[in-house]
């Protein structure tokens, strides 16, 4: 009933404000980039709108409590990719014309093969950060409401799709940009309520973290998925009757849709291979992936994936097309780096309290939907009620609004880039994404958001960021060299993935650069790309097709007095001239 | 009798229209010399100004959890009761990315504002 009551609003207003972008739709750049009419203040909301996704409003409290204090590192490097765009990518990009980054592999260097392969990436990308948005969705809809985990994510899948194809970007915009603010709202006042209503000995033990060996109170555990424990010490249940039953040590199979009470004082559990929440390497603020011993290592693999690959998320720069210039596109990424610093301080909170109130989650392997589970640990009815239909409404929020941008762009990558058609074709191509997205999810409930959103990160990271940073910035970038370093990027880091999810264990450093590919997979790209391209020769309008997307719109020659461009002679005019001057681009 | 609006063509639009369209390599649409030189400025001017922001950003996030790695005595220190090395992650990066982000972002349309007037 609360699921029902806090999420039913959520997608009602989502679909209204969906339905005012209708009217206006008419041709496929209304569908995707709204016509580039959109100011950066509504824009950078709508970005940021878009960038919190379940990932961000559920997955870091939820990594926190698993992994430990460390994975606020992540909100670090998903900031720090804004500062990055601002800087290399958002004027130039938005200056290129280019509808989607396919398109910009076109308007750079004329290359329709390349145009095809970066479609594949777009779906890559696409398909890793779309699968846990709707997992998260099934998750949180099933522990607030105790529906399968199917309906929601069938649930979720619907609505995303019919608002987007009704309204396009247009609606996605204003859905985004709400949203934004929706999830703003229902981040930080329930952040507040629950600090000041835990009392002093929670927010003490918040910031004086203790392991979590024994079960201070009976605690009851459910489990939405099969999950093998290993019990070191006897181990009390209770039964639905209040029957105490002592449990031998040794494995114990829980299987999915069942509760396990655990008895005060029992001893925790032992879950998959993982430290329980609190201990010694728990609150180091550094990231030990997988406890495989280089923390240090294992936060910088983090923070070069989401800081280099939140400038290729093909969602994001599909966003700063709709910005009616350059410069308004430089100056949404700069007002999103504040907009996310604001809610980014907030996870920390989530996370640390959820240690104190709720660690037992870590058993069960959904510490994503810690953040809904706090306010009735606080407060049972009433305003915990409240505020958990709050928090459940803002994931929800969360959830539409990214997959509602992801769809879109895969949609975008299909009938736009691979297979062009009408705006009828995109409209039909989002529902048969969606479907096929569902279908993904639907086995992928054990795989934490955050770890397939970062691997959504580092392809992306491996393949548009070096594609895009030298276009933009490297006049000598060939198409060749283009399409080897995106081929290379593409194979290391969806190679890397599937040797994580389907190889054999690894330990040490090899377990972290597999796991996190980036530190070696970017540089990689990188250099296949700059070596193939210095093997070749770039074609003779390369540098002027570089040169153009640094050319402010204003700046381009208008005719003016004393200056006629009319009456220029031919031969001042004629490429070669262009070619002369931007020979020295090359000294 | 309301005069229904009717697009009209000549047959031989019409036959243009209908045969298919020869397909050519694209090309980027020509820039004017005198275009090309004030890009040339801006884009080195912009490619000087873009190093040192990069530099900054790098080293603040792979340099913060060095300093916190190489001194895990920040754990102990503690303000208002939260770890000082908490603090470093958790707060420290946000106001100065957003710095960062503001400065650069001026210096940007510093450049290219100066380039129209010049």
């Amino acid at each position: 009933m609360i699921a029902f009551l806090s999420v039913a609003p959520v997608v009602l207003v989502t679909l209204l404000i969906g339905l005012r972008g209708i009217a206006a739709m008419r041709t496929t750049s209304d569908f995707l980039v709204a016509s580039r009419r959109v100011s950066p203040l509504l824009n950078s909301a709508a970005v940021s709108g878009e960038y919190l996704s379940a990932a961000s409003f559920l997955g870091i409290a939820g990594l926190v409590v698993k992994d430990g204090m460390g994975a606020l590192w992540y909100p670090v490097g998903f900031t720090a990719g804004y500062v990055a765009m601002l800087v290399l990518v958002a004027a130039p990009m938005r200056r290129s014309g280019a509808l989607t980054v396919p398109d910009f592999a076109v308007a750079r260097l004329a290359s329709h093969t390349l145009r095809k392969l970066s479609a594949v990436v777009v779906l890559v990308i696409g398909g890793l950060y779309l699968v846990p948005q709707f997992r998260t969705a099934g998750l949180v809809l099933s522990a607030v409401s105790g529906s399968q985990y199917w309906v929601g994510v069938v649930i979720a899948a619907a609505a995303v799709s019919i608002t987007l194809a009704l309204g396009g970007m247009r609606a996605a915009t204003y859905v985004q940009a709400f949203q934004f603010y929706l999830k703003m709202l229902l981040f930080i006042v329930p952040a507040a309520w629950l600090l000041i209503q835990v009392g002093p000995e929670v927010r003490h033990e918040a910031v004086h973290p203790v392991e979590f060996t024994h079960f201070a109170k009976d605690t009851p555990v459910d489990f939405q998925l099969d999950v093998t424990l290993e019990l070191r010490e006897p181990t009390t249940v209770i039964g639905r009757d209040g029957s105490r039953e002592t449990l031998p040590p040794g494995e114990l199979r829980a299987t999915s849709g069942s509760t396990l009470v655990f008895a005060e004082g029992t001893a925790v559990p032992q879950a998959r291979g993982g430290a329980a929440p609190g201990g010694p390497g728990w609150q180091r603020p550094l990231l030990d992936l997988r406890h495989a011993g280089y923390p240090l290592l294992g936060t910088w693999a983090i923070l070069i994936a989401t800081m280099l690959g939140t400038m290729g998320l093909p969602h994001v720069l599909v966003r700063f097309h709709t910005s009616p210039d350059g410069r308004a596109a430089r100056r949404t990424a700069a007002i999103t780096v504040g907009l996310l610093s604001i809610f980014y301080l907030f996870p920390g909170i989530y996370g640390t309290l959820a240690k104190v109130l709720v660690p037992q989650l870590y058993l069960a392997g959904t510490t994503d939907t810690a953040v809904v589970a706090l306010p009735s640990q606080v407060e049972s009815g009433g305003w915990g009620d409240v505020f958990t239909g709050l928090l459940t409404a803002g994931a929800f929020a969360a959830f539409l609004a990214t997959s509602l941008g992801l769809l879109l762009v895969v949609s975008g990558a299909i009938a736009h880039d691979l297979l062009p058609g009408g705006l009828n074709r995109l409209r039909g191509t989002v529902f048969a994404a969606a479907a096929v997205v569902v279908m993904l999810a639907l086995p992928s409930a054990r795989i934490d958001a955050g770890v397939l959103v970062t691997w959504g990160f580092t392809v992306a990271a491996s393949t548009f960021c070096p594609l895009l940073v030298l276009g933009i910035w490297w006049s000598k970038l060939t198409k060749a060299g283009a399409l080897a370093g995106v081929t290379v990027g593409l194979l290391a880091s969806a190679g890397a993935i599937a040797v994580t999810l389907f190889g054999g264990e690894l330990t040490g450093w090899q377990a972290i650069l597999v796991a996190q590919p980036a530190p070696w997979s970017v540089p990689l790209a990188f250099a296949t790309m700059i070596g193939v391209s210095l093997f070749g020769r770039p074609p003779s309008w390369a540098a002027a097709a570089m040169l153009r997307l640094h050319l402010g719109e204003e700046q381009h020659a208008r005719p003016g007095p004393g200056r006629d461009l009319g009456h220029l002679s031919w031969q001042a005019r004629r490429s070669s001239a262009v070619r002369r001057i931007t020979r020295r681009l090359g000294r | 009798m309301p005069s229904r609006r009717v697009a009209v063509t000549s047959p031989q639009t019409r036959i243009a229209h209908a045969r298919r369209r020869v397909h050519t390599a694209w090309r980027p649409p020509a820039l004017d010399p005198d275009d090309v030189q004030r890009a040339m400025r801006v884009y080195a001017v912009q490619r000087r100004r873009a190093l040192l922001p990069l530099v900054l950003l790098v080293s603040l996030l792979l340099g913060i959890p060095a300093v916190l790695a190489a001194w895990p005595a920040l754990d102990d220190v503690r303000l208002l009761g939260i770890p000082v090395s908490w603090l470093a992650m958790g707060a420290l990066p946000y106001p100065l990315m957003v710095g960062i982000a503001a400065w650069q972002l001026r210096r940007a349309e510093r450049a290219e504002s100066a380039d129209e007037t010049a």
